[in-house]
């Protein structure tokens, strides 16, 4: 539940909700304990009772069905959730303002039901809205930006729009022009343009994942009195059944067939039984058994002798972490790393010419050849992202230092663990974050996500001598070193965590808690 | 049966020697052309290499060879655009090899002095899997021959996981296909050894690069330069062209800078008769046994000794509206040919006629025993895909040893396989282009030898021009090759993969593309999500995975139709390789190609479409192999809405338009046509598809005034004779409007004289209100008729003709009358606009075909005003009246000379004329 200086949504499309187990929303609600559900998409009756069952006081919104007749409503916080509210209401929080369909903005704008209750900012939540890409003329527009800009225009605080029908992830801020000119059309870098006449507004837009294509996913967006909106995605193979390791629908259905529904049930159930399940084998029982546990405590377990470091001297592996300006990088702007054995940080930081990614590079790279070439590296994801980038821009800069490069050893805990199945981690995600957070970690910043890391350098490099756009190179820095110390928090958990054998026989009652615990 | 006299190559000589009553070297239906032998022009190797490389050369450079290493060797880009088997190859070969040396890669005596290269490396590209391998197999020989240590390698998608990583570390030039080179510039940093050294970028078979291919290819290639310039690499580019009418444009296009062509061809060439050869009419009314007894597919015997048709003996007067197809006539060419010891390729369109064509040639030979005495009639076999390797080895060993003197072959041997030599070629049907056509007669007669080639026509417009205006076969302005990269749907795609390979940023803006362009494209992506940043900063790709897997090098959209065999077919009964190779098709082109029932040629065999499921997110059409005896032809509905004029020039009072605009096309009926013999067995089926709405490039003309009334006074009494039914032949404007139908099937038809073009690209709406069709003055600010609310298409082309009809009420007065010619994909092709730069040479072109074909017929034939796809099932069609339009608009006819002229007579009488339009 959030104070009054921000409302927390929960937003799953409702044909999601239609389709997804009970235990599956139970375990979202509880998890995310939003202020209100949003369920975005083409209307769903069923879909919005699944989840209204769920809750407890706080509203489930679903404008598609019009009940009543009604075709706007007014949402501002209360106890225990949202509760709906009558135009003109005082408030000083931010306020959903839910429409049953874009169409519904035009009448809006002229009524006495725009009237906002006063509020601090207000998010505008349409369950259909999706951006038209028109590829042949080289044009995206924002239906109903017309309506959009002049709504927003009159509301006191700023204006955001929840919109159902784009990506979850999108976060896009549009800039409408104020007035009677449709926008759209072919695209112009209207942002930047500052011989524009008529009067614009921004307006904030993120996507709610009804898009009717790939998977479910639940979105958790934090609604600000600023009007900013941060939206962050979770799978809903994320929770319920599915969140063990190994469970898809079919399984869940089976599991279902004998009794499990949640994963305490999972827990409770003898593991001879789980095998006997058709579909699973020895195996996957086992797993799913553990991985079950392990959501439930917090507590990883190991499932293999080996060490996802071999330890040479004793001492712990440097714990490394890179910041680049985006995902094809230009260049790789701060190098972070955490060495446990001494409790120390050393940061390398790309603070005056971003046009120039050797410098820093080759400062990074000096160091560790220099001082710590016997030391082993340990990454989150370092095989994916974090090595093959180095090598590039070491290829392109300092193409002498390659050999030193693949001489040292480099470690990826992700791959270890998540990829290799070495471990079962808690975490509704595999996201150092998430996984670290479950594991009981505390940063020291919060707040801030990688892609907005990313986008604030690159604000940087488009003016690298105005400093009221430089980044706050301190709290970048503790974020790094977060992400840093993080890993090197999940390695010691791992590192601690029980052995539980793949393949250990152990027998339980239908009603004892099998323990798994081994004797090797 | 050889004379002595003249050798058994001789045109003539076939001429008077095939049994047909009145075919002879005077005859009316068949011409010899004689092609001139070219002599070699050469220049020592030495003059143009240096001697590490000029003395371990064994021949003489042709004088192109030469000029091009010249311009190589300047580090100019080159376009060597000259015939096949001209030694295009070594061009490249011995560059490659020349910059090896020069980098010290390879020492003196042509060992390696350096394991590893990193300083000169060449990439080469072709269009298919199948050249690259034989391009591999040529430069290793090349380099054996040369005494060289060069690391040739083929990477694609057949080249094993294991040896990826040891070719991009070791290989000295690299070989693959421009659809692969799409998908590695994903990961080029494993390229970076590779890139970082590239001296020489090779492009073959380069005129292929047209239309949608081309428009990829283009935009590859400049990806392919963002990345190179990033490891540090600047080659140099070959191209290796056949012959084309504009090889500078292409190429530049292509590449995005100056390319120096060298197109003066120095290879010799050995004399060749050319007959082109017409088959005899034929007249459906008579019956089977004036038809030249007709074969079904069941393969009756036909037999010509000398029955009733008799070719040339029947005048002009009755007029000629059809003929014995070419799939009956040319086989018997084929027959009396081998019968007669001389070597020959028949070229055939499918698998299941090289089939027939060697029944039918046996048949031939034995039902002439006169002329051919007791000849065995083994010896002929077909050659096709579908007959698995051994049998296709064996074929072509048993051509090259004599045990066989005649293949009937599939395009399969229009390319690159050895067979030997051969002393003649018959083409059944022009193949369309004369490049293609060249390509094939060119496998007959080697280095100085004689030889023959036959191209037996069909009854319809291009074989028609080519067989009644011989000398434009021998012109050496060859056909245009159009790219056109201002696609911007196309575009789209490629800046998306562009961004995931490297960030834009400002070195982009003008040379990855116009600078106006880029921002464009990256602000819809920005708004879409795809993309973030900005090109001050950089601009990051932000969508899902590999971006470069949605870029389909055959279609123009995202959203394309995959081609799959239906679950339940048994690859090993039909022959069917394991890949096979069918590409994405766009939703325009499965509409109208691949609807239910239709059935299609792929690789020679017929497959039939059992499905199309659109609803899925890749939509997806199932074909299963057939052996029918009937192909299925489309018919197109067509109205063209909101055209934007952006150019436009006068042209003898007429004014021509080039712009943009929307098409709605609807594939809604087809007709099953035999193979044997052309006839329509049914006609209007369903197709049960949806029209398409699609955004496009136009160019389209407007009759001045003045020459509209007098065509519309002067053909006022035509009715029936423009083919429609007496209840329908009132209007006044019938007969000139069916001029303006004729003229733009001709002017579509004969579009492949000039540019590489595929008829099946283009489209074309005549109409009686040409203001109707174009964009409103937008008032209202916002949309008006026709579009929904929500943008999807218009119900049916009926609402969209009521769209048009209403429209004519808002004009300010009568609109004028002309016809639209349109690109038929997503964005335009580039097309359109070619045509509009050379509208004058197309409608000459189609003028002469309408004024001097010989059916004699008002409303014309398939050789000049028919349309095979006619939505409006070729009528109304008036030939007189288009041919007076074209005249005047080329000047050739002045509006005085007409009767019907009065220069007095009030403009703008009517005050509303019938929205008629016909596609």
């Amino acid at each position: 539940m959030s104070g009054a200086s921000s409302v927390r949504l929960l937003s799953i499309p409702a044909a999601a909700a239609d389709r997804l187990a009970a235990a599956t929303l139970t375990d979202a609600v509880s998890y995310f304990n939003p202020d209100a559900v949003l369920l975005p998409g083409e209307r769903n009756a069923r879909g919005y009772a699944a989840v209204r069952t769920e809750l407890d006081g706080v509203p489930a919104i679903h404008p598609q069905l019009g009940r009543n007749g009604e075709r706007t409503s007014w949402y501002v916080p209360g106890e225990g959730g949202l509760r709906t509210a009558d135009a003109g209401t005082a408030v000083e929080t931010p306020a959903l303002l839910a429409v049953q369909s874009g169409g519904v903005l035009a009448d809006l704008r002229a009524g006495p039901e725009l009237a906002a209750p006063d509020a601090g900012a207000t998010y505008l939540f349409i369950p259909a809205l999706s951006v038209a890409a028109d590829r042949t003329s080289l044009s995206a527009t924002l239906p109903f930006a017309v309506d959009v800009a002049s709504i927003a225009a009159s509301t006191d605080g700023p204006l955001a729009v929840l919109a159902g029908g784009q990506p979850a992830g999108y976060h896009h801020v549009w800039t409408l022009p104020v007035d009677t000119t449709p926008a759209g059309g072919r695209a112009t870098p209207s942002e930047t343009d500052s011989t524009l006449d008529s009067p614009t507004i921004d307006v904030p837009v993120v996507g709610l994942g009804a898009t009717g294509e790939g998977g479910a996913a639940f979105v958790d967006v934090a609604c600000g009195t600023d009007g900013a909106a941060a939206a962050d995605a979770i799978t809903a193979d994320g929770f319920g059944l599915r969140a063990l390791d190994g469970v898809g629908a079919a399984t869940e259905e089976r599991l279902a067939d004998v009794g499990c529904r949640t994963r305490a049930d999972v827990g409770d159930v003898a593991v001879a039984e789980l095998s006997a399940i058709e579909g699973l084998g020895r195996r996957t029982a086992e797993r799913l058994h553990a991985h079950a546990e392990v959501i439930e405590t917090g507590e990883p377990l190991k499932l293999t002798n080996e060490q996802p470091v071999p330890t040479q001297s004793g001492r712990p592996p440097l714990c490394l972490d890179i910041e680049t300006d985006g995902l094809s990088p230009t260049i790789i702007w701060q190098f972070g790393v955490y060495d446990p054995a001494r409790d120390s940080y050393r940061a390398f930081v790309e603070r005056t010419d971003p046009t120039d990614p050797a410098a820093v590079l080759g400062q990074f790279l000096e160091w560790l050849l220099g001082r710590h070439a016997d030391r082993a590296i340990l990454t989150w994801n370092g095989n994916g992202f974090d090595y093959p980038q180095i090598e590039r821009f070491l290829r392109r800069h300092h193409p002498h230092y390659i050999e030193a490069w693949n001489d040292l050893r480099r470690y990826d805990l992700y791959t270890w663990a998540v990829r290799d199945g070495n471990a079962l981690l808690p975490g509704r995600t595999n996201r150092l974050d998430d996984v670290a957070d479950a594991l009981g970690y505390e940063p020291r910043e919060r707040g801030l996500s990688g892609a907005q890391t990313a986008a604030a350098y690159r604000r940087f490099m488009r003016r690298p001598d105005d400093l009221a756009a430089a980044p706050d190179w301190e709290r970048h820095e503790r974020y790094c070193r977060d992400d840093c110390e993080a890993l090197w928090h999940v390695y010691e958990a791992i590192e601690a965590a029980d052995r539980r054998d793949a393949t250990d026989s152990g027998s339980g009652g239908a009603s004892g808690r099998q323990s798994g615990l081994t004797d090797f | 049966m050889h004379d002595n006299d003249t050798r058994p190559t001789d045109g003539d000589r076939l001429l008077e020697t095939f049994p047909r009553a009145g075919l002879g070297p005077d005859s009316a239906s068949a011409s010899v052309l004689t092609v001139p032998a070219r002599e070699a022009d050469t220049v020592p190797a030495g003059e143009v290499l240096d001697p590490i490389l000029a003395d371990r050369y064994p021949f003489e450079l042709y004088s192109h060879q030469a000029a091009a290493l010249r311009a190589l060797g300047g580090n100019e880009h080159v376009c060597v655009s000259t015939s096949t088997a001209s030694g295009k190859t070594h061009v490249y070969g011995l560059e490659i090899a020349r910059r090896l040396f020069a980098a010290g890669v390879l020492a003196p005596d042509g060992t390696r002095a350096a394991d590893r290269n990193e300083r000169a490396t060449a990439l080469c590209l072709y269009p298919t899997k199948a050249l690259t391998n034989d391009q591999r197999d040529a430069l290793d020989s090349l380099y054996d021959d040369l005494g060289l240590d060069i690391r040739v390698r083929v990477y694609d998608g057949d080249t094993p996981t294991a040896e990826r990583r040891s070719t991009r570390e070791e290989a000295d030039v690299i070989l693959t296909n421009v659809q692969a080179l799409n998908v590695y510039l994903e990961h080029h940093d494993r390229w970076s050894r590779f890139y970082s050294a590239l001296e020489l970028v090779a492009i073959d078979e380069s005129h292929t690069y047209t239309g949608v291919q081309g428009m990829h290819a283009a935009w590859i290639i400049r990806r392919l330069e963002r990345v190179l310039k990033y490891w540090g690499g600047d080659p140099t580019y070959a191209l290796a062209s056949a012959t084309v009418g504009n090889p500078k444009a292409h190429s530049e296009t292509l590449l995005g800078a100056p390319v120096t062509v060298v197109d003066d061809d120095g290879s010799p060439q050995g004399a060749r008769d050319v007959v082109l050869w017409n088959p005899p009419p034929r007249d459906r009314s008579d019956g089977p046994a004036a038809n030249d007894g007709m074969p079904t597919g069941d393969g009756l015997p036909t037999t010509d000794n000398g029955s009733s048709t008799n070719d040339g003996a029947r005048a002009d007067d009755d007029g000629v509206a059809d003929r014995v197809p070419a799939s009956v006539d040319a086989p018997k060419v084929f027959g009396h040919l081998t019968a007669s010891d001389i070597e020959t390729l028949l070229f055939c369109p499918s698998r299941k006629l090289t089939e027939l064509s060697v029944e039918r040639a046996k048949e031939h030979v034995r039902g002439g025993p006169r002329t051919y005495g007791e000849r065995a009639t083994t010896g002929i076999a077909p050659y096709h895909a579908g007959l698995g390797r051994r049998t296709r080895h064996a074929r072509e060993t048993e051509f090259q040893t004599d045990a066989l003197r005649g293949l009937a072959t599939t395009s399969a041997l229009e390319l690159g396989i050895d067979i030997g030599s051969l002393e003649a070629t018959v083409l059944m049907g022009y193949p369309g282009q004369r490049q293609s056509f060249r390509q094939r007669i060119g496998r007959a007669g080697r280095g100085t030898d004689h030889s023959l080639a036959v191209l037996v026509a069909d009854h319809r417009t291009l074989d028609q021009y080519v067989v009644s205006n011989p000398a434009y076969l021998l012109e050496s302005d060859v056909e245009d090759a159009v790219v056109d990269i201002s696609n911007d749907a196309v575009f789209a795609s490629h800046l998306l993969c562009a961004a995931d390979e490297i960030a834009l940023g400002t070195d982009d803006l003008g040379s990855f593309a116009d600078a106006d362009r880029l921002r464009a494209g990256i602000e819809m992506w920005r708004r879409t999500g795809k993309l973030e940043g900005h090109p001050e900063a950089a601009v990051h790709y932000t969508g899902p995975p590999r971006p470069q897997t949605d870029v389909n090098v055959y279609g123009t959209d995202g959203d394309d139709y995959r081609l799959v065999l239906a679950e339940s077919v048994d690859r090993d009964r039909w022959s069917l390789p394991e890949g096979l190779d069918l590409e994405p098709v766009d939703r325009n082109r499965a509409a109208r190609d691949y609807h239910e029932g239709a059935v299609r040629l792929h690789g020679g065999q017929q497959f039939e479409v059992v499905s199309v499921e659109d609803s899925r997110p890749t939509p997806v059409i199932e074909l299963a192999p057939v052996d029918v005896d009937y192909y299925t032809r489309t018919r197109t509905d067509v109205n063209v809405i909101e055209a934007d004029s952006e150019e436009s020039r006068t042209v003898n009072g007429f004014e021509l338009h080039f712009g943009h605009g929307t098409v709605l096309v609807h594939h809604d009926a087809y007709d099953r046509v035999s193979v044997g013999n052309s006839e329509t067995l049914e006609a209007g089926l369903p197709t049960g598809t949806e029209p398409i709405e699609m955004e496009t490039q136009l160019c389209w003309i407007e009759v001045p005034k003045s020459i509209e009334q007098t065509l519309v006074e002067t053909y006022r009494a035509y009715g029936v004779e423009t083919g429609v039914a007496p209840d329908a032949a009132d209007p006044p404007h019938l007969g000139y409007v069916a001029g303006l139908h004729a003229a733009e099937h001709a002017t579509i038809q004969t579009a492949p004289l000039e540019l590489r073009v595929d008829k099946g690209d283009l489209g074309g709406l005549a109409t009686l209100v040409l203001d109707s069709h174009y964009a409103a003055e937008d008032t209202s600010g916002r949309d008006t008729d026709t579009t929904p609310e929500d943008g999807s298409p218009p119900e049916s082309l009926r609402a969209a003709e009521h769209a048009v009809d209403a429209r004519q009420r808002q004009l300010d007065g009568p609109p004028a009358s002309g016809w639209f010619i349109y690109d038929g994909v997503e964005g335009g092709l580039g097309f359109a606009r070619a045509i509009y730069e050379s509208f004058e040479a197309l409608a000459a072109r189609a003028r002469d075909q309408l004024r001097e074909c010989g059916c004699g017929r008002p409303n014309g034939c398939p050789a000049c005003t028919f349309d095979e796809n006619c939505g409006n099932d070729n009528r109304p069609l008036l030939r007189a009246s288009a041919v007076d339009v074209l005249d005047l608009l080329l000047g050739e006819a002045s509006i005085e000379s007409f009767d019907a002229y009065d220069p007095g007579r009030e403009a703008g009488g009517e005050t509303r004329r019938p929205a008629l339009f016909y596609s």
